[in-house]
């Protein structure tokens, strides 16, 4: 249904500067699917949305919908946009019309539909949606949730072939998320065809029929909820998935500030609001094995990494130009190692001059 | 509500005008112009005293036009003004407290005026003036006049011609009101000196249309060529006819200075309130249908306010869609083009647009008050209207185009209503704005509401009635306008809460 080829966007920062957001996007979207845009913030994801329905002029490529080229100058847009519906983060409901109006005006208008019929369908939609006693309201007396489920009624109101959800519940307060989260359910066990971009991962788990990773401006990763969540491929995609944090440093020789590192894992643990009893293992660690165990024969790599997910803690010392392996080098009685295992679940040396530390 | 308030202030006003001025210094020994050195001296501005007594030097002067110079007086504001002589025998001084205290000011000839190039007229009007003169008629006419200008006023109710004889121009005459040479008897325009020029155009072939200007005004109105005769009582000096061409003249001319009367304290035995009201009222509205001329002056007012609202509205959106461009080539001129417009005031923009850019044109003042009020307010107009566009939030255009309308059916849907509602309160405030504004185009000689209470304040030299009864009138034409404008924001919000 749509189709995107080499799709690229650049923005013009205010400085003069171009800032490619989408380098080379390619992906399809077919009828019935529930595809789910999801990545780091700032890779383009909402951007990508916005270019399937020209809110966003890409720089280049091509995006087909029912073969038709949007980004030709004689295609109607319009004609285009009645059959893709959207639905925004900030609702952007009409706020001068009563909820129905909000729903009615769109099929009087543009679809020639007469009011009686408009008002009956949209009084149908508000049922579906829960908010049937809100059709005379304004917007602005309805709550968050309830504002977002009258947007999609009024997406559904122009009988779309197919909805693109632009962040549906990150304006909301966690309390409004799983009402709005429900409706959207809902059209999904119907088989409307919808793109969503979420940072709910469970709902995104739960309702996708295919997931698009999207990190670097590009399509990373694609798959089924199972092989993205389950078994990542590739390592961003799995940072991602197990919302993993790292903290890198690199040491030249034996002399480095030592309490300047510290300063830095105790903002790292503080940030991601691991308690002081971590705090001052990962720092023992960090200094018996660079104070004592590491050799030194040349620049020293420390990567720490925190998973939301799990809650793990792993950290990985690599040692550049070793000649062998380390910790068979230090021997079973180094106080050092003793100290780090004792502190430590897991000690591994997966390659030689790698020492993998799990908490 | 505002009733109260209306109570109050004419309260606080007739308190104000019962008070009068003290006044103790001995008058008695001024008996020359030279005396009025060190006296506050009321004079019309840009006339011939005010000329004279500037040259004398030490003299208090208070410039204020004709209508204000009794009053003036009346009120202590001034201690002599100077009137025309004859004008001054005229009037029943008397009864209001005054006194002629000398005559013969700055006694001279006046005539009418002419453009240095306009020999050709001038010479024909002379031709006509020496005839009269040297058969009689001139003078057993002006006799009539003199004796009884108010019944030879409705004798010579003869029409000016509206149309010219083939080969012969439409004359622009402009004049000042000036009892007895130039004034409004039952709405209609007479006096000595209308009269004479009536007779020479009805001769001559001309047709005649006169315009009313302030006396200060007419030079310049006549040397932009907005006006082809200057008839106006102008005593022909020095300085003016370096500017003018002047006629042969034809009548003479010279100054009283009024003062209160010595025994004006007796004044204590004036009319109560009420009959004076009664008076004023009769005075003012009923006797020679002051109230025709009224009338008159506020459908101008109201004419000139409704068609300048609709050029500013038409103005204002144009500007604020150049201001809004995204195009900083189209954008920053534009914003430009407003700042100077709002930067100049209003009445400077009025009088640029009548004596310098469209000087030449034929325009009348209406129309050059519509073009100057619609743009002067355009650029306010358009700013505000701009502040509404930018107040609907950029989502609420993404949800439209999103829908498949066009930008056209967003703005006309959306957009629009939701910024009108957002700034009619800020609009009415301008529009009532603009409806006093309008007060002002008495400069390029349209006699609305206010310059029709000046022309009759001129004719009774009465300040406090035509001046209470034009703010009245302004009262209720802003009330209604602000009662309109706010039916029409009631309509926006309940449209917006059907069912």
């Amino acid at each position: 249904m749509i189709k995107v080829r080499n799709l690229k966007k650049e923005f013009k920062t205010p400085a003069g500067e171009s800032l490619t957001v989408l380098k080379d996007i390619n992906c399809d979207i077919e009828k019935g699917e529930v595809i789910s845009i999801i990545g780091p913030s700032g890779t383009g994801k909402s951007t990508l949305l916005r270019c399937l329905n020209r809110l966003e002029e890409p720089t280049s490529g091509v995006v087909e919908v029912d073969g038709a080229d949007i980004l030709d100058r004689r295609t109607d847009i319009n004609l285009i946009r009645r059959k893709m519906g959207m639905v925004f983060q900030n609702f952007n409901l009409f706020e001068h019309l009563t909820i129905l109006d909000n729903l009615t005006m769109c099929p009087i208008l543009l679809l020639g539909k007469s009011r009686e019929e408009a008002e009956r369908k949209g009084m149908e939609l508000l049922d579906t949606v829960g908010l049937h006693d809100k059709a005379g309201c304004l917007p602005k007396e309805l709550s968050g949730g309830q504002k977002q489920r009258a947007a999609i009624a009024r997406c559904l109101a122009m009988e779309p072939e197919i909805i693109l959800f632009d962040e549906p519940t990150s304006a909301l307060d966690p309390t409004m998320v799983s009402e709005v989260l429900a409706v959207i359910r809902h059209l999904a066990n119907q088989g409307m065809t919808m793109c969503i971009v979420s940072h709910e991962m469970q709902f995104v788990r739960d309702v996708s029929t295919r997931i698009l990773f999207l990190n670097e401006g590009v399509v990373y990763e694609e798959g089924t909820p199972q092989q993205i969540f389950e078994n990542p491929q590739k390592p961003a995609t799995r940072a991602f998935i197990n919302r993993i944090r790292t903290l890198e440093s690199v040491f030249e020789n034996r002399h480095f500030d030592l309490y300047g590192l510290f300063g830095k894992i105790h903002t790292f643990c503080n940030k991601y609001g691991l308690g002081t009893k971590i705090l001052e293992k990962v720092q023992h660690i960090t200094e018996e094995m660079l104070c004592g165990i590491m050799p030194f024969c040349g620049p020293v790599r420390l990567t720490i990494e925190y998973s939301e997910k799990t809650s793990g803690i792993s950290m990985t010392f690599y040692q550049e130009n070793a000649t062998s392996t380390i910790l068979d080098n230090t021997g079973e009685d180094s106080l050092s190692l003793m100290m780090v295992k004792g502190m430590s679940s897991l000690v591994t040396e997966p390659n030689p001059g790698t020492v993998r530390i799990e908490i | 509500m505002t009733g109260r308030l209306f109570m109050i202030l004419l309260a606080a006003a007739l308190w104000l005008s019962s008070c009068k001025g003290h006044m103790t210094q001995d008058l008695s020994d001024v008996n020359s112009v030279e005396d009025l050195r060190g006296h506050s001296v009321a004079v019309a501005m840009g006339g011939s005293y005010d000329l004279m007594l500037s040259e004398i030097g030490g003299v208090d002067i208070v410039r204020l036009s004709l209508g204000e110079l009794l009053v003036a007086v009346e009120k202590g504001r001034a201690e002599f003004c100077i009137l025309d002589q004859y004008q001054a025998a005229m009037l029943n001084l008397q009864s209001r407290g005054l006194e002629i205290k000398f005559k013969n000011i700055l006694k001279g000839t006046a005539g009418a005026g002419f453009r240095k190039e306009d020999s050709l007229l001038c010479r024909g009007f002379n031709d006509h003036l020496k005839r009269i003169i040297d058969c009689g008629e001139y003078d057993s006419w002006l006799d009539e006049w003199k004796a009884a200008p108010d019944s030879m006023a409705y004798a010579s109710f003869a029409v000016p011609r509206h149309e010219a004889e083939p080969g012969r121009r439409a004359l622009h005459v402009g004049i000042t009101i000036n009892y007895p040479y130039l004034f409004l008897k039952d709405n209609r325009l007479t006096g000595i000196e209308v009269d004479f020029f009536n007779r020479f155009c009805e001769e001559a072939g001309y047709a005649v249309d006169y315009e009313i200007y302030d006396f200060s005004a007419l030079i310049p109105a006549l040397n932009s060529g907005k006006i082809d005769v200057i008839l106006s009582h102008m005593r022909m000096t020095e300085e003016r006819a370096r500017q003018v061409l002047f006629s042969n003249p034809y009548i003479e001319g010279g100054g009283a200075a009024v003062c209160r009367s010595a025994e004006g304290g007796a004044a204590g035995v004036r009319a109560g309130f009420l009959d004076r009201m009664k008076e004023s009222f009769r005075n003012n509205l009923v006797e020679e249908q002051g109230w025709r001329l009224m009338a008159d002056g506020l459908w101008v007012t109201i004419r000139i306010s409704v068609l300048s609202i609709l050029a500013a509205v038409m103005a204002g959106a144009a500007l604020c869609r150049l201001r809004m461009s995204r195009r900083r080539m189209v954008s920053l001129p534009t914003g430009i083009v407003i700042d100077v417009l709002r930067g100049i005031p209003l009445l400077v923009i009025l009088m640029l647009m009548f004596y310098v850019i469209f000087a030449s044109s034929r325009m009348t003042g209406t129309w050059v008050t519509v073009m100057s009020f619609g743009l002067y307010y355009g650029a306010y107009f358009g700013e505000v209207f701009r502040t509404g566009m930018e107040s609907v939030d950029k989502g609420q255009w993404e949800a439209g185009s999103a829908l498949g309308m066009s930008r056209f059916q967003v703005f006309r849907k959306i957009a629009f209503p939701q910024a009108l509602g957002r700034i009619i309160h800020v609009l009415k405030g301008e529009v009532i704005a603009l409806i006093k504004m309008t007060s002002v185009v008495g400069y390029v000689a349209v006699v609305d509401l206010t310059k029709a209470s000046d022309i009759i304040r001129a004719r009774t030299l009465d300040a406090f009635f035509p001046l209470i009864l034009v703010s009245v009138v302004y009262i209720l034409l802003a009330w209604l306008t602000g009662m309109g404008l706010e039916t029409i924001e009631r309509q926006l919000t309940s449209k917006s809460r059907r069912l």
